[in-house]
């Protein structure tokens, strides 16, 4: 008898503690809910933009270009406007010979939103005449909104794109109610019926599986993926918590935000916001019956029913998610016919995955933690306008693959095939316009354009000549420099006797020549009688910030650069002594377009003019006659392009670095193990270079002439001065600095023919003081 | 030479434009009043319309980025320069304002006006930060160029 009451007794306490344990397990999850739900927001991605495409008459940009651009951006070309509201909001053009009326669409920039406004384009030949509304009334300025070129993602680099659920179709809220959770507006979060029906029907093909909507949430927002019984009863118990505390409506938004839908390369698609765009390159609003339809396809498994890769049966599920919501008479029998009927419609754009262009978007995501920290990166939405120019890009892209695969077949070396990087950069302001980090430009990895330091040759030649020039009284561009066999002898080290390139010496020869044909041993001499310290520092003072150690062999570019460096010091050649930070971000704002940066264009007058100006006269000197003549198969001799090839020992590395009017770019190519190349300058990096510049279509280099500079008529041959000498060249000269003696072929009159040129001069300018006050 | 020179300058000054019809000319004030940016194209000049109104409202920010925005379609106009060069000042960044200055002058050619105006502010930026010498000569350089 006691016996049996010490076991009741023994049960009610089992019992007691397990209900005071179940109490205290469901009080945990209650908080838990609480907490989380309430205190969970998502991870939104900083989403990075390209610069944004300024339209203006007078814009150099091919009608073409243009349509590339706009159908990049996911604009559709009508034939003509059809829809009054879809054109309202913007998103199309139409084309008619060479006019191109555009519905921009409304987009927040960083300094204010603009609206969706319509515009009409006239071009004239390679660039826009004239800008106007569809009334033809002149417009000044409109701003197209800038591609997205990737992201900063959360972890397992979630992407969505948060909506709220008044802007979710109703067909789509009705089509996920018939195919996962038919009483979800009824339940307490979880259905006794459909468990049980689950549980009946394993194996067969009935859709319906066991857990409601509010149960999958619980699962994707609290829990791991196992499954167990524990897990299974703590996720019924959270989803009956969850319908507690929070409305039908709310639950239903947090899910359709969540919700996985997709894969695209290494970015998860998230909600139902962002599938809308990447599979149908729309809003989620504007989603047909049949475009909702196959989202809800998808929540059963996005890579079963990937339309792209499973059209079949993605189709299959699509037709039957409308079948069972015209069961659910959610649809008229006329809706469900139509939406059966289309076609699956998904956009052939191929996705990009976290960004189509890895290499620039790593070099925006270092530049940005300097100023935020990487969580606030990966989540909070950051919006960040950079200065990718997408025809720059492309460009850049395509002639350094297509340029590699060239070589690669003529040299046979196998695999690893040959590498590059290219850095394009407006060489005013220092905005980084491009940049490749090798010959697979989706490649996310080694980013060489960046990262690879590689001995740059030849291109720190400019360097020596430059700190030659600052030196007027001693050096001009005909002062006769000794290009004989050069020995520098160092304690401790071995004897550096630098070699030519054709192996020859070419004795004296004038300065500009020397640069022009790259001529080492002049070179090195000069560069030692100037002192190595005294070169290198002015490397430094172009930008240069990496410390180089004095060697004699740094003159001729034993120092080991990346491109990214290179075009920082090529920048400050190009726009005159001015040196500017290379930039790849302008501003940054919240989600919610609140400014919270600029990054505004800085520049410091590292050098006078004058010897800058020398500089780029004599570069543009390596293109007319010295060894990147080349580049005349690409582009005509009136862009007058400065520049400088760059090649290394045993011809590991080939190196191109010029500008024009416009754009400054910086070209290499090589191994990535060092294996010698066997090209040179230029005739591996140039062409890449030349093709990229031709795509281009650059303005033309117009030097802008200092005030003490004047340009003197000099014998190629005496370098001295002779207008009538044959083959006499108009060289520019610091004030005083130019010979004063005439050459032996110079006739008597010549000093007569250079005074009045000079008086001339004088007059014309003077006149235009006049004129211009 | 002289003679054709000469010849060259009396040529010059019979076609002095447009002095104003009737009355006298106005005389020459100084300071000068800021020039508004001289340029052919309407979508430049508008920026600069509205680079003004922010600048006057005290939104130097929106002003600099308005100038930038005009300075990507023509970065060798030397008043946008100038303009950014005032702007910077206005913010009390002095060494950027000198800079710009300076990247004005270098694109200025032969109009003295507008350097002897970059020059000021060159003399107004260095007086800012203590160099009373710098600023003198940069000073001398601007009245060199108004007599001119």
């Amino acid at each position: 008898m006691w016996q049996r009451k010490k076991i009741l007794r023994a049960a009610g306490i089992t019992f007691l503690v397990l209900l005071v344990g179940a109490g205290a397990f469901t009080l945990y999850l209650d908080h838990r809910v609480r907490t989380e739900f309430e205190g969970r927001r998502f991870a939104l991605p900083a989403r990075i933009y390209a610069r944004p495409l300024e339209l203006h008459a007078g814009l150099r940009l091919a009608l073409p270009d243009l349509e590339d651009e706009l159908r990049e951006l996911g604009y559709k070309a009508l034939i003509e406007k059809a829809d009054p509201t879809r054109e309202a909001e913007g998103g199309w053009y139409v084309r008619s010979g060479e006019r191109l009326d555009v519905g921009l669409r409304a987009f927040m920039f960083w300094d204010g939103a603009q609206p969706a406004r319509q515009v009409r384009l006239a071009f004239d030949g390679g660039s826009v005449g004239a800008l106007t509304d569809t009334e033809g009334r002149e417009v000044a300025l409109a701003r197209v909104e800038p591609l997205p070129i990737g992201g900063i993602y959360p972890a397992g680099n979630e992407d969505r794109v948060l909506v709220r659920l008044a802007e979710v179709p109703p067909h789509l809220v009705k089509a996920l109610i018939a195919t996962e959770d038919r009483t979800y507006f009824t339940h307490a979060g979880f259905s006794l019926r459909s468990m049980a029906r689950a549980a009946l029907s394993v194996g067969s093909s009935r859709m319906q599986g066991g857990s409601t909507i509010t149960q999958q949430l619980v699962k994707n927002f609290f829990l791991t993926p196992e499954r167990t019984l524990r897990r299974k009863l703590t996720e019924l118990v959270m989803a009956v918590l969850l319908e507690i505390h929070y409305g039908k409506e709310e639950i239903l938004e947090t899910y359709l935000n969540e919700i996985y839908l997709g894969q695209d390369r290494d970015r998860a698609i998230h909600g139902v916001g962002l599938a809308a765009q990447y599979y149908f390159g729309k809003e989620v609003q504007h989603l047909t019956v049949a475009e909702s339809a196959l989202l809800v396809a998808l929540v059963k498994g996005p890579a079963v029913y990937d339309p792209h890769r499973h059209a079949a049966r993605a189709l299959e599920r699509r037709n039957l998610v409308l079948r069972e919501t015209r069961e659910q008479n959610a649809l008229t029998m006329e809706e469900y016919a139509a939406a059966r009927a289309a076609d699956l419609g998904v956009s052939r754009k191929p996705g990009f995955g976290t960004s189509p262009y890895p290499a620039f978007l790593s070099l925006v995501h270092r530049q940005l933690r300097h100023d935020y920290d990487e969580a606030d990166l990966r989540s909070e939405g950051l919006r960040v306008f950079t200065t990718l120019d997408p025809r720059a890009q492309g460009a850049a892209e395509r002639a350094l693959t297509k340029r590699l695969a060239q070589f690669d077949k003529d040299k046979r070396f196998g695999a690893p095939g040959l590498e590059g990087a290219i850095v394009v950069t407006d060489p005013q302001s220092g905005e980084i316009q491009a940049l490749v980090g090798g010959r697979d430009p989706r490649y996310r990895g080694y980013n060489r354009a960046v990262d690879a330091a590689r001995p740059v040759g030849s291109l720190l030649k400019p360097a020596i000549y430059l700190t030659a020039l600052t030196d007027p009284a001693h050096y001009t561009l005909v002062t006769p420099v000794d290009d004989g066999p050069f020995v520098w002898k160092s304690r401790g080290a071995p004897d550096w006797e630098p070699e030519n390139y054709d192996k020859k010496f070419h004795g004296m020869v004038p300065l500009r020549t020397a640069l022009a044909h790259s001529y080492n041993a002049a070179a090195a001499r000069l560069g030692t009688e100037l002192g190595v310290e005294r070169v290198l520092g002015n490397v430094k003072k172009l930008g240069v910030e990496r410390e180089l150690r004095p060697f004699a062999s740094a003159l001729l570019g034993a120092v080991e650069l990346s491109p990214l460096e290179v075009a920082q010091m090529y920048q400050t050649i190009a726009s005159g002594g001015f040196r500017s930070p290379l930039r790849a971000i302008r501003e940054v704002t919240t989600q919610e377009g609140k400014p919270l940066q600029r990054y505004a264009l800085a520049v410091e007058q590292a050098f006078p003019q004058e010897p800058m100006y020398l500089l780029a006269a004599a570069l543009q000197g390596v293109v007319r006659e010295g060894t990147a003549q080349g580049l005349k198969a690409f582009l005509p001799p009136e862009i007058g392009v400065a520049g400088k090839t760059g090649t290394t020992d045993e011809q590991r590395d080939a190196w191109f670095a010029g500008f024009t009017g416009d754009r400054l770019g910086v070209v290499w190519v090589g191994y990535d193990d060092n294996r010698a190349a066997r090209l040179s300058g230029s005739t591996a990096a140039l062409p890449v270079w030349g093709d990229m510049m031709a795509a281009l279509a650059p303005e033309p280099l117009a030097l802008e002439k200092p005030e003490r500079i004047e340009t003197v008529w000099i014998d190629p041959q005496s370098g001295l001065r002779g207008v009538s000498c044959p083959g006499a060249l108009e060289l520019p000269f610091v004030q005083g600095s130019a010979p004063r003696d005439m050459a032996p072929c110079a006739s008597p009159v010549d000093g007569a023919v250079e005074a009045v040129g000079q008086t001339i001069e004088k007059a014309k300018s003077w006149f235009e003081r006049l004129f211009k006050r | 030479m002289r003679f054709f020179a000469a010849l060259l300058l009396v040529l010059a000054a019979c076609a002095t434009p447009e002095a104003p019809p009737g009355g006298p000319a106005p005389p020459t004030a100084e300071p000068a009043p800021p020039p508004v940016a001289r340029t052919e194209n309407v979508a430049v000049a508008g920026l600069m319309e509205s680079a003004r109104a922010d600048a006057a409202a005290g939104k130097l920010t929106t002003a600099a980025a308005s100038i930038e925005r005009a300075l990507r379609i023509e970065p060798r106009n030397p008043r946008l320069w100038q303009e950014l060069a005032r702007v910077r000042l206005q913010q009390e960044q002095f060494v950027q304002a000198e800079n710009m200055a300076r990247r004005s002058n270098s694109f200025a050619g032969s109009d003295n006006t507008l350097r002897a105006e970059n020059w000021r502010l060159i003399a107004q930026t260095l007086e800012a930060r203590g160099d009373a010498d710098g600023a003198r000569a940069a000073r001398e350089s601007a009245e060199k160029l108004s007599s001119h």
